[in-house]
């Protein structure tokens, strides 16, 4: 396949509503995840490791955390002379609105579909933490002459997001129908935020869907499709998880701690990138006592911790204790505070001998530059 | 092409024979430190951090890794395109080609490179020490007084005087002679191997250097002196704060066990003075359930369970349930199995600890006697319960159960 056969369009406000807390400064994309990440890291990483090279994120609001993690796109190798890494943000001619839906989104990103020269565009969901081999799936398109085709995984359903699709996968994978409102088990079938579409035929479905008023992609065109268009299944069977909530977003981190979810999510030969920071390695003091977590570069810790998830430059002093947590860059701990099952959002300042205990299903949140 | 203020030329060629089996495969400044640097990072990140933007990089011994480093410059912000980094090996002219012969050939056999920029200073530089300076100071302080060379210096034990290169100074810092590794010191200001020289008096006495069949041509040995006899103005630049030269086994294990000690003022995580250092994606670090981690270092995509204490752990570094590293560095990429006992070590790249085997010993329990740190070569395995004494520096695989 030529190099520029391929090109990857992002939703990076994805479901912000979902997670208003985390999402209040900044787009679903920049959410900060497991230790070092931004959720977008993800899907370029996937994008990248499958040999796309030119990116289009569509950005709505609040991009501005987003635009200084992404900068050139060079932890991606996106900051290229051919292709690269394009922000798309709303255009605001006179009469028109910002637009509402994945549909308006895609509308405004006309010019970069048509321009790419990409026969195949894969259009990724910001909100979904996976390792997918994208590779395979354009295979998959290619080899099943498919018109769509949409990575899905079997399992427990993320339920608070009510445009997520439901997927009857029939013989040989072919997608015979797409429900939103349906009895979900263990082990139903839904859309795991990666489509591989044709090109014209994505432009086709841009212009039909605009002009009849739609306003979601995959609820009001791409649902409505089933019988007209070829569309194909490609399981993703390792992890997963869509977020649709902040318990969402708190599983999905303490499922780091797993090591067959690691295994998954991490692989040598698909890498996860992410923006560098120069810290210096974490510093384990005399009375560090640090026991399933997951710790990233430049913390300091003198204190205990039990599983928790702590980001760059963290500093937990002397006799805090920390278990259940997600303490996010900067996050300072105080010496004698205990904390339990607490988010604590970016530069947060745990005072001396506080104690703040949530529940791991409703989390004590923290916010950005709090201090208590 | 514009021309800069100050060119820096890195000395980057050395073989850094006294680290043995660490630097079988690589050039020593390549040598990882600190559990995510090398140690080039240092001068470089310095370099940026200084203001000098145009920093040649000269190669000699196992360029490859080294070469692999520092790639296009970026980590480092030395990706520019005016100026930027270069590596800059030996080559062939029209009438033929040499080795670089000694520190002081080699700058000149790149003068070129220099003549490009036309700067006023060159500011040349080692790749074997850890330390923070700021060059624009003693740039300024060169500057300043005028002088054609100016010394960055350090005050040292005057026991520990005759190891190093002694500049015996007046009250005003200037400089009427210089001794390499005297019986006798006349002063304890030890040579930090990193002068400033103006351009035109560098490039006069490296042509005459070269002029003389005699020369070793060699900065401490042949140009200094030269210098000195020919009566140019001279001065020591006096530094104050952390410097450790890494060139021996020992030094390398102290100059890492440093970077735990708080007394020590060796702070790598200072946002207004950065070390800068190639990454690779690695996931962060897992520290489980039966870890018990103290006093130590651990980077990115460390996966521990056992007993961690007093020890840096360099990327990617696996160490298991029930084995225990103490006063140890374990480099990129290596596994300490099951039960495996690591102590006062140096664990290379890549290399295997089988289950249950023994590498170094504590001196406190083994006597200082014959008693020395423990080297392990990179990509070497070793076998299930296998025992490695004290002092040994290991180049070969060592099967199962052997005793060395």
């Amino acid at each position: 396949m030529r190099a520029s056969a391929v090109a990857g369009i992002v939703f990076a406000n994805i479901n912000d509503s979902l997670m208003k807390k985390l999402t209040a400064m900044r787009s679903m994309a920049s959410v900060p995840f497991g230790a070092r990440y931004r959720l977008i890291d993800f899907t370029l990483s996937n994008l990248v490791n499958a040999g796309v090279s030119s990116v289009g994120v569509i950005i709505k609001e609040n991009y501005r955390s987003l635009m200084d993690h992404i900068g050139s796109g060079v932890y991606w190798d996106l900051d290229r002379k051919n292709g690269g890494i394009y922000l798309l943000p709303p255009f605001l001619t006179s009469g028109t609105k910002r637009y509402n839906g994945t549909l308006d989104a895609l509308y405004g990103a006309t010019d970069y579909i048509e321009r790419c020269g990409a026969d195949y565009i894969v259009l990724c969901n910001a909100d979904t933490i996976a390792n997918i081999d994208i590779s395979a799936a354009v295979q998959s398109h290619i080899d099943k002459k498919a018109d769509v085709t949409l990575a899905y995984h079997k399992g427990k359903a993320p339920r608070n997001n009510a445009d997520i699709m439901f997927l009857n996968v029939g013989r040989n994978k072919k997608i015979d129908n797409i429900d939103f409102e349906i009895e979900t088990n263990d082990s139903t079938a839904f859309y795991a935020g990666v489509a591989v579409i044709s090109r014209d035929i994505l432009l086709r479905l841009i212009n039909e869907g605009y002009s009849s008023g739609a306003l979601s992609f995959t609820r009001d065109v791409l649902a409505c499709m089933t019988g007209k268009l070829k569309i194909y299944g490609f399981e993703h069977k390792e992890f997963i998880a869509v977020l649709d909530g902040t318990n969402a977003y708190y599983n999905a981190n303490m499922a780091l701690l797993d090591s067959n979810v690691r295994r998954q999510l991490f692989k040598a030969d698909r890498p996860i990138f992410t923006k560098t920071r120069d810290d210096m390695p974490t510093r384990y003091g005399t009375k560090a006592d640090v026991t399933n977590s997951i710790v990233a570069d430049g913390c300091v810790i003198n204190g205990t911790v039990k599983n928790s998830i702590l980001f760059r430059g963290v500093t937990i002093e002397k006799d805090a204790v920390v278990e259940n947590c997600i303490l996010m860059q900067e996050t300072v701990v105080s010496s004698g505070a205990a904390i339990d099952n607490v988010i604590a959002d970016k530069n947060a300042v745990i005072g001396e001998n506080m104690v703040l205990r949530g529940r791991s299903d409703r989390c004590v949140f923290v916010k950005k530059n709090q201090i208590l | 092409m514009n021309s800069k203020k100050c060119v820096a030329m890195l000395l980057a060629g050395g073989q850094g024979s006294r680290l043995g089996v660490l630097t079988s495969k690589i050039a020593k400044p390549a040598v990882p430190y600190g559990g995510k640097y090398r140690i080039i990072d240092f001068p470089l990140s310095n370099c940026v951090n200084s203001g000098i933007d145009t920093v040649g990089i000269l190669t000699q011994y196992k360029p490859l890794e080294l070469n692999d480093y520092i790639g296009s410059g970026k980590p480092w912000d030395l990706d520019r395109s005016s100026g930027g980094v270069h590596i800059l090996p030996p080559y062939q002219g029209q009438h033929g080609g040499n080795w670089y012969k000694g520190t002081a050939n080699a700058i000149y056999q790149n003068l070129e490179f220099i003549e490009r920029y036309n700067p006023e200073y060159v500011l040349i530089l080692s790749g074997d020490h850890i330390y923070k300076m700021d060059y624009s100071k003693m740039i300024n302080q060169h500057e300043e007084t005028g002088a054609a060379c100016t010394i960055a210096v350090l005050e040292v034990e005057p026991e520990e005087a005759s190891r190093f290169g002694i500049m015996n100074t007046r009250d005003d810092g200037t400089i009427y002679e210089f001794e390499e590794k005297p019986a006798n010191p006349k002063s304890n200001l030890a040579s930090m191997g990193i002068y400033v020289f103006s351009w035109d008096k560098l490039k006069k006495y490296l042509t005459e250097d070269e002029a003389d069949p005699e020369s070793s041509n060699d900065f401490g040995k042949n140009v200094i002196p030269e210098m000195l006899a020919a009566g140019e103005l001279m001065k020591v630049y006096r530094f104050n704060d952390y410097w450790k030269d890494v060139g021996t086994v020992d030094s390398l294990w102290e100059a890492n066990l440093d970077l735990l000690n708080p007394k020590i003022d060796l702070n790598l995580s200072d946002h207004n003075w950065r070390i800068y250092s190639r990454t690779t994606g690695m996931p962060p670090q897992y520290i489980s359930s039966t870890a018990k981690v103290e006093n130590s270092l651990i980077t990115d995509g460390c996966e521990v369970s056992g007993a961690i204490d007093y020890s840096v752990l360099f990327e990617n570094v696996t160490v298991e349930k029930g084995a225990s590293v103490e006063y140890s560095l374990v480099m990129p990429g290596a596994v300490i199995k099951k039960g495996a006992k690591v102590r006062y070590s140096i664990i290379a790249e890549n290399v295997v600890v089988g289950e249950g085997a023994e590498i170094g010993t504590d001196p406190a329990v083994s006597g200082t006697k014959d008693w020395g740190i423990t080297v392990i070569g990179a990509g070497l395995t070793v076998g299930k319960q296998a025992s490695v004494g004290p002092k040994k520096m290991i180049t070969e695989n060592i099967g199962e159960g052997e005793k060395i």
